[in-house]
């Protein structure tokens, strides 16, 4: 089939594998990631720069399922308008998730993208994985 | 309509992978067609027959206490019938490698120290996470699923439950409320029972009294339920009978959780906003040696291949008790792994931990880049399911694959890399195809995977790479089936030496046996094939089962590409034949394929053996050994020497070639070669094949090394009973 490519797609590296990163569950079900150290990244990344931005994005989720004085008077709210409020206000959870949008892109742009890396947001996978992509690293000359 | 649309299909603009779209089925839309027009009818009734009234005599609030209460049901009922409930995208294709045919059934997790199973979805394709389950009805896994409501005809899950609870609550006023003053209005009307307002607000009042006990209770149910932090799937299914739920966070909080807790997102139907990321090479690296690199390597295929195996044998029995009624768990692997040859390499040792069952090892397919070879994976994907084994090494895999193998075509893609990789790896042993030998049949094929693309390098994954093949025979047979169908003709097209390690994986699957001389050279390959050919039809006699000698009674001109088996008995057969021409150096062979087997291969032949048969041993390790011997002992060819004693008998070979060929879906690929020495159909064709087209093995013999089989020979397990004697 005839797709267009840009230059810019031609020159993408491949994908070499993907990593996900599982959930972990030892607190129940709120959204947290383990923060376990992938064998397959020893090689791209630092321990500390992966264990961080796992971190944050831990802290950013738990933020948004936080049960707190927000998410109770929206629900007061929502309740009184017949849940018509949803039509135009966005709920806490989806202001955090585009906070958590940005932090991940900014990631990828300052510390993933120059190492070949990408993290895709895991809300793309149901919040059950955070997916990192490892490239080809050409230069090298071997697929790793 | 989320209520639709989640038996639909996400959906919106997302790139999220959501169920299919479902056929269109009347039948459920009568439940919430009839709970939508006793709702709206009856109050419509009741507020233009009996309100009026009531309005008038007892207060104006009340007619305006039943809208708003009414309003308020509508609405739960609204948000519940049309709210996506939690539905979780389908898994990619690239996450379900992971998890692949020889993955457990169950993950255990511990949520605050107590065992909680995740189950595998086969039609999602992930581990279910706790409290999901996977809704027949709507096809799809939903987070924190409650049950599938038919009223609403929609799952309840964790972003709908509060609004079913709440309408449920709301119901229940609302009914109390309607027959209430329907009855208050019916007292004093008792001499206008006849007037049209009077039956009108009875015919309410029955219908809302009827309603009353199955909603009330169901009310009650909930509430219980809320309380204790339970969901109805929990609740039904009995999980936290006799247990402590891990979810009860206490009656308050419990409440609080379900009714105060922020509005979960939708992982459906999401805006996707495509990541415009350059990713541009050179990449900064950490500093990191390449020993340490290729030790972690090689700890990788270790580490994870005791992980799956601890994993798996845990999860077996827990299996048996799952009263989860969802989607068919993935086919278990049926391999059995017994009495794995005692390791005498590192990777032999890590083979020995092994568990019997070949379900404990997941065999990691390579991952390919998304698009081109998407569609090749997952179709391999699919082949190896059930059987698939796991890789202990992925990363031995992903390092290793070359981007040049990528762009094989696509029914290549996951075999290629797996069974060229073992034929050039294992030499004689592994074809890719679950050899019994020392790679065992997909551990062959993974094997292989790395071994071709690291066979041009240097032998330093070598270890990892024997885990692997002796790891995944099951995936590699699968595989190794889809390979079959690649023509053979493919062999020729590869010029390389690594291509060409993809295309001998190509062949065996198609036969019961793989050609370890194909394997060995593969320039050489579709003239041994042919030599195979031509060797095959002349069996010997015995029952050897016809698979195997199907379909060749005559000599196959050299020039034909391999249709039938290429066993590495038949090969031995030919080598036994060639007995000058075997020991010379095989000029195809590359260096370092020749240099692997004769790692791999046991130590020099023994003294009884004949130097033809020798070269064949290197090949097919001990399994072409075994044919070797079988056909010694089986052939009656004129030709054939007899190497040695029988080993084993011949047929069962054969009928393991048999079973094992072309089969993806029987999951026993093991093409490789039963004990006894009669390699599935090498033992047949051996036989049958040793006459004529002797002399076209020739120059293709002559190419191969020959390997002495080392003395102790251990029996393996394979697919369908048949055993197979591995050299050690």
């Amino acid at each position: 089939m005839a797709e267009t490519h840009s230059l810019q797609d031609f020159q993408r590296p491949a994908v070499s594998s993907k990593v996900f990163i599982q959930r972990d569950y030892s607190s129940g079900t709120i959204c947290k990631f383990q923060t376990k150290f992938p064998s397959e990244l020893e090689s791209r990344l630092d321990k500390q720069q992966f264990e961080e931005t796992i971190q944050t994005l831990n802290n950013l989720y738990a933020e948004a399922e936080k049960l707190g004085g927000s998410s109770y008077l929206e629900g007061c709210l929502a309740c009184l308008t017949a849940y018509t409020v949803f039509l135009c206000m966005e709920t806490h959870y989806e202001k955090v998730l585009k906070k958590i949008d940005r932090y991940i892109k900014d990631q990828n742009e300052k510390i993933y993208a120059p190492r070949g890396l990408l993290l895709t947001d895991p809300i793309e996978r149901g919040l059950r994985v955070v997916e990192i992509t490892i490239f080809e690293d050409r230069n090298i000359g071997s697929g790793r | 309509m989320p209520g639709v649309s989640s038996g639909g299909g996400g959906g919106g603009v997302g790139t999220a992978v959501s169920s299919p779209p479902r056929p269109f089925r009347p039948s459920r839309y009568v439940p919430v067609s009839a709970a939508t027009t006793f709702l709206v009818g009856s109050t419509s009734l009741f507020f233009c027959f009996t309100c009026p009234w009531l309005s008038d005599s007892v207060s104006s609030v009340v007619p305006i206490y039943i809208a708003v209460i009414f309003i308020f049901t509508l609405a739960n009922f609204c948000m519940a019938t049309f709210m996506d409930p939690g539905i979780f995208p389908r898994a990619e294709e690239d996450e379900d490698k992971e998890d692949d045919f020889r993955a457990p059934l169950y993950k255990t997790v511990e949520i605050k120290a107590i065992q909680v199973r995740m189950k595998w979805c086969s039609t999602c394709r992930f581990y279910r996470p706790p409290r999901c389950s996977h809704c027949s009805v709507c096809d799809n896994c939903v987070e924190d699923f409650d049950h599938h409501c038919p009223w609403v005809n929609n799952c309840i899950g964790r972003r709908n439950y509060r609004y079913f609870f709440l309408f449920l609550l709301s119901l229940t006023t609302h009914i109390i409320d309607v027959f209430s003053f329907g009855l208050v209005y019916v007292l004093n009307h008792r001499q206008q029972l006849d007037t049209p307002h009077a039956a009108v607000t009875m015919a309410v009042m029955c219908v809302a009294g009827l309603f009353f006990v199955p909603v009330a209770g169901l009310t009650g149910f909930h509430i219980v339920l809320v309380a204790r932090g339970r969901t109805t799937n929990e609740q039904v299914t009995g999980k936290f009978r006799g247990g402590v739920n891990p979810f009860n966070k206490g009656c308050l909080k419990n409440i609080s959780h379900i009714l105060c807790r922020a509005q979960a997102p939708r992982y459906t139907g999401r805006p996707y906003m495509h990541q415009k990321m350059e990713v541009q090479p050179p990449f900064l690296r950490p500093c990191l040696t390449e020993a340490q690199l290729e030790a972690k390597i090689l700890d990788n295929g270790i580490q994870n291949d005791q992980h799956s195996t601890r994993s798996k044998s845990s999860l077996d029995q827990m299996e048996s008790q799952s009263a989860d009624a969802e989607a068919p768990p993935p086919p278990k692997p049926d391999l059995r792994y017994s009495g794995l040859p005692p390791a005498d390499t590192e990777e032999s040792s890590l083979l020995t931990e092994a568990p019997p069952t070949p379900s404990m090892f997941k065999y990691r397919p390579p991952y390919s880049s998304p698009g081109r070879n998407h569609s090749a994976l997952s179709h391999s994907n699919k082949m190896i399911r059930g059987e698939s084994l796991d890789s202990p090494c992925p990363s031995i895999l992903k390092s290793s694959r070359q981007p040049s193998y990528r762009s094989e075509p696509s029914s290549l893609d996951g075999v290629t890399l797996v069974g060229g990789g073992v034929g050039v790896r294992r030499g004689g042993g592994e074809r890719g195809e679950g050899s019994g030998g020392p790679g065992g049949a997909a551990g062959g094929v993974l094997g292989g995977v790395s071994g071709h693309s690291l066979a041009g390098r240097s032998y330093t994954s070598y270890p990892s790479s024997l885990v692997l093949s002796a790891a995944g025979s099951r995936s590699s047979s699968l595989r190794s089936a889809q390979i079959a169908h690649n023509p053979l003709a493919t062999l020729q097209s590869e010029g390389t030496t690594d291509t060409s390690y993809k295309s001998l994986a190509n062949q065996t699957p198609r036969n019961g046996s793989l050609s370890y001389d194909s394997l060995l050279t593969p320039s050489e390959s579709p003239e041994f094939e042919s030599a195979a050919h031509e060797l095959s039809p002349q069996k010997p006699p015995g029952p050897f089962p016809s698979s195997a000698k199907a379909g060749q009674p005559k000599v196959v001109s050299p020039s034909s590409p391999l249709k039938g088996y290429t066993s590495p008995f038949l090969s031995a057969q030919i080598a036994q034949q060639r007995e000058g021409q075997l020991l010379q150096g095989s000029a195809t062979f590359s260096s370092p394929h020749r240099a692997y087997l004769r790692a791999v291969s046991p130590p020099p032949p023994t003294s009884p053996r004949p130097p033809e048969a020798q070269h064949l041993i290197q090949y097919g390790q001990d399994l072409s050994s075994r044919a070797l011997r079988n056909t010694s002992s089986l052939s009656s060819s004129p030709g054939a020497r007899l190497l040695e004693p029988p080993i084993s008998p011949p047929p069962r070979g054969l009928s393991l070639s048999k079973s094992t060929a072309y089969t993806g879906e029987t999951g026993s690929q093991y093409k490789l070669r039963p004990t006894g020495g009669g390699t599935m159909v090498v033992g047949g064709e051996v036989g049958g094949g040793h006459h004529a087209p002797q002399s076209t093995f020739r120059p293709v013999l002559a190419n191969h090394t020959i390997s002495k089989p080392a003395g102790g020979v251990k029996k393996v397990t394979g697919v369908g009973g048949t055993t197979y004697e591995i050299s050690v």
